[in-house]
């Protein structure tokens, strides 16, 4: 009897879960009605975000990593900041002028910016967190050096003097990433060089921190006192007008999920989708490709020891390069690629050289196998290290293998999964070339693959680059600079201290629900909205 | 009884210890640092040592074991590395979907697998039971994650009946809540239905004719209720064996599981974490699978007991 009744309870429960299922088909229609009403207001709503990987932080001042950028520069602004075109423009900042002798700088402060925690920001904020920035900022601690006092005059003037001309300190305090973001006094000296906690993410942008559900979403609301310019900017200055309610980061890792999940309406939008996916996205009706530049691949040589500190070997290794043939390998689509050989992206126009720049493509395998000859190295194995997060690098690496194999160098590929790279790669004696790209930059000081004799630039000494930086630190005009960065490029040309192989260029996907959507360098949702 | 009981959950502490060593061998031995991972791609040695002796990773391994290993016992597990949250309150966040996903895959198993073995035992002699045979075989030799996207590929995009991916909690509501969890189960509950059933069917073709069984027959008993009643409660104690292994099982199953449907349970935290080196969140996920497997093993050495009333009285 009791076993009968047993049956009788599978039977019910199948039933029930067949219903259950039936049932929410209907509960997913009403939620498509609750869209509908939305494409009449035209504001507000909530714009789901598949985002590829968890920040560790969202203190951007501390944090160098592109998921911290791109959330948390919805939440912080900077003094001065960046326009569409990657020139410095005032953002919390009403005005600022530069003495004559270019080491006084007076910044004005607008009225009545608020943070998200309702009080205003004033002077003494700002020169608190200019105090934590010089602590905790990669960019600001090298600013650091060139600052003799930062004084306030009244409550919304603070004077910054330079104990020499240095003309990058407002490349610096705007730089996207661990940029000088204004905070708090209270959290600036409370938080000093730790992490900022997600309590202490008060800043003054257009959206404020929410929730952060770890592994799981970061939600960002509308900041409704957010005080707003009105010129139209772009980039991370000017109007930012917080549209839409509020913003959910989905951290969704697989990106077959992503546009499964953005062909479904489960998402509105995807960060960073493997270019291989490009056609299927085109071919998918209410899905657009959004794409934007990325940096640079590059090939870093270790130049404290044998065979890569000979710089013959260096030229051999360059000349023995087919980068075309390993760009158009790794890449595919020539959406996603360009050959250009200047340290940043013709886009920037500032700071774009594309003079003197000859080695980049210069393919001669004779002359390589010459040089070799020429050389000390007597075919002892080069290891090649990655990291086998990226399928690019990985692409490369082999490609490379292959080419320099051709050319009489004995070649041994080492994978690492990120954390294990990131450890090998701070010392010599684990690799010869590793294979790297970095994200766009935006002044000289931010090209971490050149910085004097650390591990991440291979340890590269030169005499030459570190005058070329500090011409770099005075130069005034247009000109001056154009000529320093064409001397730039002709001393990387020469002494090879990286090798590199392409421009990169990032695809998101996004909904044609998205309306006003401006890529630039990576996803921002100020100004934009949703039907 | 009770002291069957308690000599069984004695046995559980060297276990763990061992456990406990292991994870902790494991875990610092692979090379990786979390302060490279913190200060990002251009850090400056100096920053690096600092923040390893802000994080007390400068300290000898051994002491670095005991320190943890000390405060098991008052039940602090250490704290994140990165969010700062203790072990023990990151854990109980990210338990409740992989929960949910285990009990919903478990109990659509039994509400299939049960019925089904049932019924090829009682049909034994028909041309289903080969049918059954290689059914079953073929559900526990599918890959996971393929069924998973074929599964999203087709109740998920082709028909959108289901959620493509995600996570409701059951205190949104139960129907969102088992709306979104039920792809993801039956996935799970696709390889497990085939070993359960098989094995259940197995254990009753062997008591189907045997003495006793031959004799309520010649009572005069149904076919039916020889099986329900003499049949199948002598089948239980091998397939519970089986259902306690599996639910062990599906906790790594649910590893890639949860990483198709980015559901944030505890397999996500642990492969976030390994690939964040978070050692301490490492340690105490794993030490915490650790402690439901060997749970699980106890509850059903003890419900042999309840239900099997010979192994209760040795």
């Amino acid at each position: 009897m009791r076993i009968k009744h047993t049956l009788q309870l599978f039977t019910i429960l199948i039933l029930s879960l067949v219903l259950v299922a039936c049932g929410n088909e209907s509960t997913s229609d009403e939620t498509g009605e609750g869209n509908g009403e939305r494409k009449e207001e035209q504001t507000g709503g909530t714009l789901d975000v598949a985002y590829a990987s968890e920040p560790d932080t969202l203190d951007i001042m501390g944090n160098a990593s592109s998921p911290t950028r791109d959330i948390a520069w919805h939440i912080f602004e900077t003094l001065v900041a960046l326009d569409k075109d990657f020139a410095v423009k005032p953002m919390i900042a009403e005005d600022y002028s530069i003495s004559d002798d270019q080491k006084v700088y007076t910044v004005n402060i607008r009225e009545d910016v608020k943070f998200h925690d309702g009080s205003t920001v004033t002077a003494e904020d700002v020169l608190a967190s200019l105090e934590r920035w010089r602590l905790v900022s990669s960019v600001g601690k090298t600013a650091s050096e060139n600052i003799e006092e930062a004084i306030v005059v009244d409550d919304l003037t603070v004077e910054i003097t330079l104990n020499q001309v240095y003309n990058g300190f407002l490349d610096d305090i705007a730089a996207p990433k661990t940029g000088l973001a204004i905070i708090p006094k209270e959290i600036a000296e409370e938080a000093g060089e730790k992490p900022l906690t997600p309590d202490q993410l008060i800043g003054t942008g257009p959206y404020q921190f929410e929730n952060w559900e770890r592994g799981k979403e970061i939600v960002l609301t509308k900041f409704d006192e957010y005080s707003q310019r009105e010129e139209d900017w772009g980039g991370l200055t000017g109007k930012k007008e917080a549209i839409l309610d509020q913003i959910n980061f989905l951290i969704v890792k697989d990106p077959q999920v992503k546009l499964n999940g953005l062909k479904t309406d489960l998402y509105d939008y995807a960060q960073n989708i493997p270019t291989d996916l490009y056609e299927a996205i085109e071919a998918t009706p209410n899905t657009n490709p959004v794409t934007y530049i990325n940096g640079y691949s590059m090939l870093i040589p270790d130049k404290s020891e044998p065979p890569f500190d000979d710089l013959k070997v260096r030229q051999a290794l360059n000349y023995a390069l087919d980068k075309e043939e390993i760009a158009q390998s790794t890449y595919g689509n020539e959406e996603f690629y360009e050959m250009d050989g200047a340290l940043f992206d013709p886009t920037q126009t500032e700071l774009y050289s594309a003079e003197a720049t000859d080695s980049y493509l210069a393919t001669d395998k004779e002359k390589a196998k010459e040089l070799l000859a020429e050389s000390d190295y007597n075919g002892e194995s080069v290891t090649i290290m990655y990291s086998n997060n990226n399928e690019a690098y990985k692409r490369i690496s082999q490609v490379v293998q292959q080419q320099l194999e051709e050319v009489g160098f004995v070649v041994e590929l080492e994978p690492y999964e990120w954390a294990t790279y990131l450890e090998k790669w701070q010392d010599a004696r684990n690799w010869d070339i590793v294979t790297i790209g970095y994200s766009t930059r935006f002044s000289p000081n931010e090209l971490g693959f050149l910085v004097q004799d650390t591990g991440s630039s291979g340890w590269y000494n030169s005499e030459r680059w570190s005058e070329l930086m500090k011409k770099w630190g005075v130069a005034t005009t247009s000109e001056e600079r154009q000529e320093i960065l064409t001397e730039m490029n002709q001393t990387v040309s020469e002494e090879l201290p990286f090798l590199k192989v392409a421009n990169e260029t990032t695809l998101d996907i996004m909904s044609d629900e998205i309306q006003e959507y401006d890529a630039w360098i990576g996803p921002r949702f100020w100004n934009t909205r949703k039907n | 009884m009770l002291h069957y009981t308690m000599r069984r959950i004695l046995a559980m502490i060297p276990v763990l210890f061992i456990v406990s060593v292991i994870v902790f061998m494991i875990v610092h031995l692979t090379p990786g640092n979390p302060a490279f991972l913190i200060l990002g791609e251009d850090s400056s040695p100096e920053a690096v040592e600092q923040l390893e002796q802000q994080l007390g990773l400068d300290q000898p391994k051994v002491i670095q074991y005991f320190d943890w290993l000390k405060n098991i016992f008052i039940g602090d597990l250490g704290q994140s590395i990165y969010s700062e949250e203790s072990v023990t309150q990151i854990i109980s966040e990210r338990i409740g979907p992989t929960f949910s996903l285990m009990i919903i895959s478990i109990l659509l198993t039994l509400i299939i697998a049960i019925p089904i073995a049932i019924f090829i035992v009682w049909k034994r002699n028909t041309f289903l039971d080969p049918l059954f045979l290689s059914g079953s075989l073929l559900g526990t030799s599918i890959p996971e994650f393929w069924l998973a996207l074929l599964l999203v590929l087709g109740f998920g995009v082709s028909i959108p009946i289901f959620p493509v991916a995600g996570y409701i909690p059951l205190t949104d509501g139960f129907l969102s809540w088992i709306h979104h969890l039920l792809l993801p189960s039956i996935v799970l509950a696709a390889v497990e239905v085939g070993l359960i059933a098989r094995m259940l069917r197995d254990s009753m073709l062997e008591s189907v004719n045997q003495d006793y069984t031959k004799t309520a027959r010649g009572k005069g008993v149904k076919e039916r209720k020889v099986l329900m009643k003499h049949v199948f409660s002598n089948a239980l104690i091998p397939t519970t064996t089986v259902v306690g292994v599996t639910i062990a099982g599906l906790l790594g199953g649910t590893v890639i599981i949860e990483t198709i449907f980015t559901i944030p349970g505890i397999g996500q935290l642990l492969i976030d974490s390994i690939h964040r080196r978070d050692y301490p969140v490492i340690q105490g996920v794993i030490l915490f699978i650790a402690f439901i497997y060997v749970l699980i093993n106890l509850l059903v050495d003890l419900l042999y007991a309840f239900l099997d009333p010979r192994i209760r009285y040795d």
